[in-house]
Order: C-alpha cells, then structure tokens, then sequence
C-alpha cells in the first residue's frame, strides 16, 4: 500500500462542507483544533479502494485575504503543508461566488478537484451545467455530488485518487489575468528566482508574486524582507495603466474570471421559479411578523427539548438512584471496603456526579435543536430579524449568532465572537453573552422548575427571555459608557433553507454535547470528591451544619438572606457552581443525600429484577415521550408526577424553598458570574482578564439586585415568602 | 442613477458604484481612507460593480438576491451603493 494521499476540503461557508465530510468520512471523524487558536480542526483518515486516504478540512472561507482567522488558517495550511490535492467544495446552485475562492486555489498549484456539490438542487431549478466545460476550462476533475444524499460520492473519491496518482501532470492551468497582470508577475516571478531562490522554492510561484504586488501584510511579516526594489517596476507599470489599488486590481481579474466561466458553463431556465426559500423568507423576515415568529421558534425548541428529554432524564435518575446505588453499595460491602469510601462513593460521587448526569438527555435535546437551526438556515434568520434590536445596544445582527450559540455553552459562543471583524463588537458580545442562558444552567431550572411549577416549561422558557432582556439593558448601558460610537457595518449571507442531513445532525449533536459527559467526567468528579471531603471535614462532623462546607456557606448565607435564599445549603451549592453551573446540582445532590446508614432495609432487589426494572422502565421512557412530543400543546410533562418525591432532592428541595424562593435562586443561577471555563475562553479570546474582569463585575452586581427585585417584589404582590 | 436602499421590493439594480470612503467617520472607525476589511467582505460576497441585485425586503436591515444567494445588509451602508434600476 502506498502512502496516505493528504487531501485538504476547501469552500464557501454554506456550500454544503461539512455535510459531504460526513458523508464521507462517517464516525472516522476526529475533531481538534488547529494549533495555537481554537478554530475546530476536523481530520478523517479511512480506505478507499485501496488507497489510504486523509481528509483535512479547511474552515470555510469566501477567499484566501488574510481578514480573518479562518482565512489565515486555511491559506497557511495550504501553502506550508502542501497537502497532496485540494478537494474544492462548490455550491453548484451559486456558481459565480463559490468560483471566486476556486480562482484563489488554483494559484496555488496543487492538484485540485472540484465537488459541484448541492447539484441535485441546482438540477431541481432546471439549471443546466456543462461539467465538461469546467474541466476544460480550469484544467481539472469536476464532479457533480450531492451530499445530503450521498450522491456522487465514489466517483469523486475515484477521481480524487486518479488525479493525484497522475500529479505531475494534472496541475491546474495558469489562468490569465489579463496582459498586464500576467506580465508584471512574470517580472516578480523572475526577480524573485535571481535574487531570492530560498523563497521561490518555498512558496508557489504565481501565489507568491500575486501576493507581493498585493502588498499582503500577513506575507510580508512571513517573509520579513524589503522588496520594494524588487516590486519596483512591475507596480509602476501596473499603477500607471491601472490605477493605484492593485489588491483590487487582482480581486477585480479573479471576478471576470469566475463571471465568464459561469457564463460560459451556465444555463438558467427563462422565468426561474419562486424559490421556496424566498417565499418563506417573506414570512420569517416580515417586518411585524419576524419576532414574534422568533419567539414562538425559540420556545418551540424549548418545549420541544423538555418534553422529549425529560422522560429519560427521569428514567437515569431512577436508575442512579435506585438500581445503580444500590449494586455500589452492595460491591463495595462485598469486597469489604471501610465506610468512609462507601460514603465518598455513594454520597460523593454518585449523588454529585449521579445528579448532573440525570441531565445529559435534557442537554443533548437541546443541542440537537440547536444544530438544527443552524443546519436548517434558520439560525442566520434570527440574525437578521434581530439586527434591529441589536443596533439599539450598538451592535447589529450578527453577533446574534454567538449569543444564540452560547443557549447551547457560553464557551463556543465566545469563541465564534471572532467571526466579528470589529474589536470592539467582539468585547461587547463576549460581555453580554454569559446573559444567554446556556446548557449547564439547564439541570437547576429542570430541578426546580419541575418541583414547583406546573408549567415548569413556560417557566424555563421565561427565565431564557429574562436573559435576553437583561442583555438589551446592559446593552444600552454599555452603549453608553464602555462602548461608545456608532455599530459597524452589517453583511451577512442568509443560506438558503435546507433539510439538515441526518447524519450530520447527530454528528455535530454529539461534538457539542460530549463536552457535557467529558465535563463530568473530570471537573465535576472532582469537585464532587472536593465537596464530599468538605462536607464531612472535619473528620467526625456530626451535621452537615458544622462541615467546612456549611461552615463557609453560612458565612456566606446572610448575603442571600434578602433575596430568599439565605440557607447555608443554597450558597454553599451557588460557590461550588462557579467552577460549572450544572454542580449547583450536583452539589445539592451531596448536601441532601441520605446518610448511608439510615437506608430503609427493605427486601433488596435481585441483580436480575433490577435490570429487567431498566429495560421495562426505559420501555416506558420512549412511550413517554412519544405521547409529550404528540401532545406538544397544553401538556405539562416535566409537572411533579411523582408527588411524593422520588428521590430525596427533590424532597429536601420542596421543604427548602418555595415556589417564589425558587424562581428568584433560577434568576441568580442565571446571572451570576459566569463559570471558570468562560472565564479562560475570554482570557484566551482577548488576551487578557480585562474583559472578564467587567462581566464577572457587573454580573455578579446584577444577579443580586434582579433575584432581589424578584423576590421582594414577589413578596408585595402576596406571592408567598 | 440612485441609492440601492431607494429600490422596492420586486425591483432589481445593476451597481455602478459603491462609494464607502467618502465620509470617513461613517465606516468602521479603523478607516484610514485606503481599502480595508469590509471592502473585501463586500466584494466577496458579490456587492461590486456590474452585478444586478434584487431587492427582495426593504427594511432595516436589507435583503437582496445576488445570483442564487441572498445577502442581508445595513441600509446606511445600502445608501452608499449606487444602483441603475433594470427592468
């Protein structure tokens, strides 16, 4: 077998990449990150006929400028790893722009393949493509795909490895820019090989000379040599014909080339048909109807998260509770384990971990729904009906996207803030997103909203809207003091709308999610263990009171006391949480455990009774949920059923706080600071803890006085202490 | 010859300038009167001379059909892109 052929997937963002990936790749997908910035970096190595084969996927881009991190990325891939072949993904519904970036490939000089991918779309609007001229054209191998329906496929993998087993004579053609450009850099390229051959072999030729008369910056810093003398000439000539803006010069030669070659290869119907995307569009945009059409998305996707996920999470937490717990504590007696471990395992890490784990079915829905809405296309509409909202906090719709990122973790949504050209964009979103209420806040509301609300999903559903409007009014805040001046430019593409492809879906479902099981697998293990020790130290503490633990939340209790919370059991839970918010629960789940002596003797279960309890009860689970889903309307499926309290939590919990208590301790866990792994994105993002510094500042200054205003408030309209 | 943003919705446009520069406070803040960052952004997307673009929602913000994509933009920036209206 020979060597594996290094591929490099280059494209537009929406030409359908990461779906033809999938497809192609499946589960032998690893996901990083490129080194040193934390841009996902996706690899897949698998067998083709044959052939080992490696699959590296460049961030999508609509060009190789050196504007954004993900250009940059992509454009140093390509030129100092020199991978075998670029696989070019193309939407073939719009030829015109995604060849644009092809033109930039192609300077490269590296054996390319064209995707003409989405082909089966641009067939349904009676588009006619003349591959072969493509391939004539452009000098190489195009294939006609269809990701979303693993069309295409074989061929273009069989095409990928012809072309790179003839390398040497399969280069892409040098395509001409026109007299001028084609001669000037022929002069760069000739200068170049006399006076600096280190750096003609280094990079590729064409790309090099383009690139120097562009004056690129990023290249220039690389290279680190004065080359005015060298670009003389050439530029003169080229100033004096043309005008003084060569980078637009050239930007200008690669848009005819892409605008005649589509014109060339491109067949539209006479009268195209009303797409189907516009005229929903004209729907979701409109101008009265686009937030309420928002709104009502957003606790669709809410109620639909619950309802579905909730009969499972119930399911684990009887099964954690009971069944699980329950053969612990038997292994550990039968292997004569002391007491104390039985405790730590039981009380610490069962009962912290046990309870956080309860909600990654809950988590899972939720990041599933959220995928969908970015792979639907939907999520770029949110963007655009609330660019007016945004502009009154001085910032426009696209840092909507990272705000509605981080409903899922506040982590990634910092980091997409980079997708912002402005600095000062950037820092105001980044500031205003730990406001998103994001997935680890979920298990307390679920917990609490559970017990003590009927409507337990329209009451979530308020606290994610309370965070939205708490954002506008720091925004305007902001706006005023921080971030003065005006909000810059806003120019986004809305993607057509598509049925995302299974696949993918759940591929990209599981990279969010896994962060949650990966998280409580280590922090929140180890906090667990961290609280167990606090809770039982010093050693021989009689209560949990008079633990270091409830040592410390009582101190800290008074500072709650006004907002209805000032239990030593609440606070000692809210500073746990800082480290993740999803501990607030899982500390919880610590300080109310039963003591592992006054367990109720009753007749003990059989191994074989137990598990045959789990595969009947998750029987029941799927049952469940399919009725909630069915019954989406009016049913309240997340409502305490089980009124007696099935497990001891959720028991302590009721006898803690009341309905009002609890909705004001929903709104602090809401607000406050936002959690350690935040904290170390921001740093990351900006360089410093500056801005980290401001969010944990005003946040923490806002929880208190909202949960204050909740509960006092609540008090005076007579809703009970 | 008149605004992009002055365009109905139905109605389509061939650019014949876009004038960015002219005030200078009016664009991102780091303009130094030469090309930058959203010149690029613009053009990449399609938004340049020559091109025919339709307006598909005149609000705030823009939505227009550049070939097969639809670009949402500002309308202050819509206001600075110069359109003949085509039938």
């Amino acid at each position: 077998m020979s060597r594996p052929l290094t591929i490099a997937v280059a494209g537009n963002p929406n030409a359908g990449k990461s779906t033809l990936i999938n497809a192609l790749a499946g589960s032998r997908l690893h996901v990083g990150n490129w080194p040193g910035v934390t841009v996902e970096k996706k690899e897949a190595q698998f067998d083709f006929a044959g052939r080992s084969i490696r699959l590296v996927d460049l961030p999508g881009t609509y060009s190789l400028s050196p504007y954004t991190q993900e250009e940059i990325i992509a454009r140093d891939y390509l030129v100092h790893e020199k991978p075998d072949l670029i696989l070019n993904v193309v939407d073939a519904t719009n030829l015109e722009r995604n060849l644009y970036l092809t033109m930039q490939l192609l300077e490269l000089d590296i054996p390319t393949v064209l995707a003409l991918n989405i082909f089966d779309e641009a067939e349904a609007k009676g588009y006619r493509i003349d591959v072969k001229g493509i391939e004539t054209m452009l000098g190489v191998v195009a294939v006609p795909t269809a990701a979303t329906k693993n069309r295409g496929l074989q061929e273009l993998l069989a095409a990928v490895i012809a072309t790179a087993d003839a390398a040497a004579d399969r280069r892409p053609k040098a395509l001409s820019y026109g007299t001028d450009l084609d001669q000037a850099a022929g002069w760069v390229t000739e200068a170049l090989h006399q006076h600096y051959p280190e750096l003609a072999k280094r990079y590729p030729q064409r790309w090099l000379a383009c690139k120097l008369m562009e004056g690129d910056t990023e290249l220039g810093k690389e290279i680190n040599l004065d080359t005015t003398t060298l670009l003389a000439e050439p530029l003169h000539h080229l100033r004096r014909a043309h005008g003084e803006d060569i980078e637009a010069l050239l930007a200008e030669a690669r848009y005819a080339l892409a605008t005649g070659l589509t014109f060339e290869v491109l067949r539209k119907p006479e009268a195209p048909r009303r797409e189907i995307t516009e005229k929903i569009d004209r729907v979701v945009l409109h101008r009265l109807f686009g937030i309420p059409i928002f709104l009502f998305a957003m606790w669709l996707v809410f109620k639909l998260t619950f309802d579905l996920s909730s009969p499972f999470g119930d399911w684990l937490d009887g099964m954690i509770a009971g069944p699980f717990r329950r053969w612990i504590e038997v292994g550990m007696g039968a292997i004569g384990a002391p007491d104390w471990t039985v405790s730590l395992a039981l009380d610490g890490v069962v009962a912290g971990v046990g309870f956080v784990l309860v909600f990654v079915p809950v988590i899972f829905a939720m990041m599933f729904f959220i995928t969908f809405l970015e792979g639907s296309g939907y999520m770029a509409r949110a963007a655009f009906v609330m660019d007016r909202a945004m502009h009154t906090i001085g910032l426009h719709g696209k840092s909507f996207i990272p705000m509605l990122l981080g409903f899922g973790c506040n982590v990634p949504g910092i980091y997409a803030t980079r997708t912002l050209e402005n600095p000062r964009d950037k820092a105001l979103t980044a500031l205003l997103l730990p406001l998103m209420s994001c997935g680890a806040r979920l298990p307390v509301y679920v917990l609490f909203a559970g017990i003590f609300f009927t409507h337990s999903g329209t009451v979530i559903w308020s606290l994610y809207i309370l965070g939205i409007a708490l954002a506008i009014v720091m925004g305007l805040i902001f706006k005023r003091t921080l971030f003065r001046g005006e909000a810059p430019m806003f120019i986004m593409e809305l993607p057509p709308y598509r049925m995302p492809a299974l696949q993918s879906l759940l591929i990209h479902t599981w990279e969010k999610g896994k962060h949650f099981l990966i998280k409580a697998g280590t922090y929140i293990l180890a906090v667990s263990v961290f609280v167990w020790f606090l809770l039982n130290l010093p050693w021989g503490v009689e209560s949990k009171r008079d633990s270091y633990l409830g040592q410390t939340g009582a101190v800290m209790a008074p500072l709650f006391a006004p907002l209805g919370f000032g239990t030593w059991e609440a606070s000692a839970s809210l500073l746990t949480g800082v480290i993740a918010k999803e501990i607030v629960v899982g500390t919880m789940g610590e300080i109310y455990a039963p003591q592992a002596d006054a367990e109720d003797t009753g007749p003990t279960p059989t191994l074989g009774e137990d598990a045959r309890e789990m595969v009947v009860s998750l029987g029941g689970a799927f049952q469940a949920a399919g009725h909630n889903v069915v019954s989406t309307f009016g049913v309240s499926s997340l409502a305490a059923e089980d009124e007696d309290g099935a497990t001891p939590l959720k028991g302590a919990v009721r006898s803690a706080f009341t309905p009002l208590t609890a909705y004001a301790f929903m709104v602090f866990v809401l607000l406050y600071m936002p959690c350690v792994v935040v904290a170390i994105a921001m740093r990351q993002e900006f360089g410093s803890w500056k801005w980290f510094g401001v969010a944990f500042a005003y946040q923490s200054l806002l929880a208190w006085t909202v949960a204050l205003l909740v509960y006092q408030g609540g008090r005076l309209f007579g809703l009970g202490g | 010859m008149m605004p992009l943003a002055l365009l109905s919705p139905g109605e389509a446009g061939e650019i014949v300038a876009i004038r960015l520069h002219e005030e200078k406070k009016s664009c991102c803040g780091q303009c130094s009167g030469e090309r930058h960052k959203s010149d690029n952004r613009i053009e990449e997307l399609g938004l340049r001379a020559g091109k025919t673009v339709a307006m598909l929602n005149n609000g705030a913000p823009i939505l227009l059909r550049i070939d097969e994509a639809r670009i949402a933009i500002d309308r202050s920036l819509a206001m600075k892109i110069m359109v003949r209206r085509v039938q």
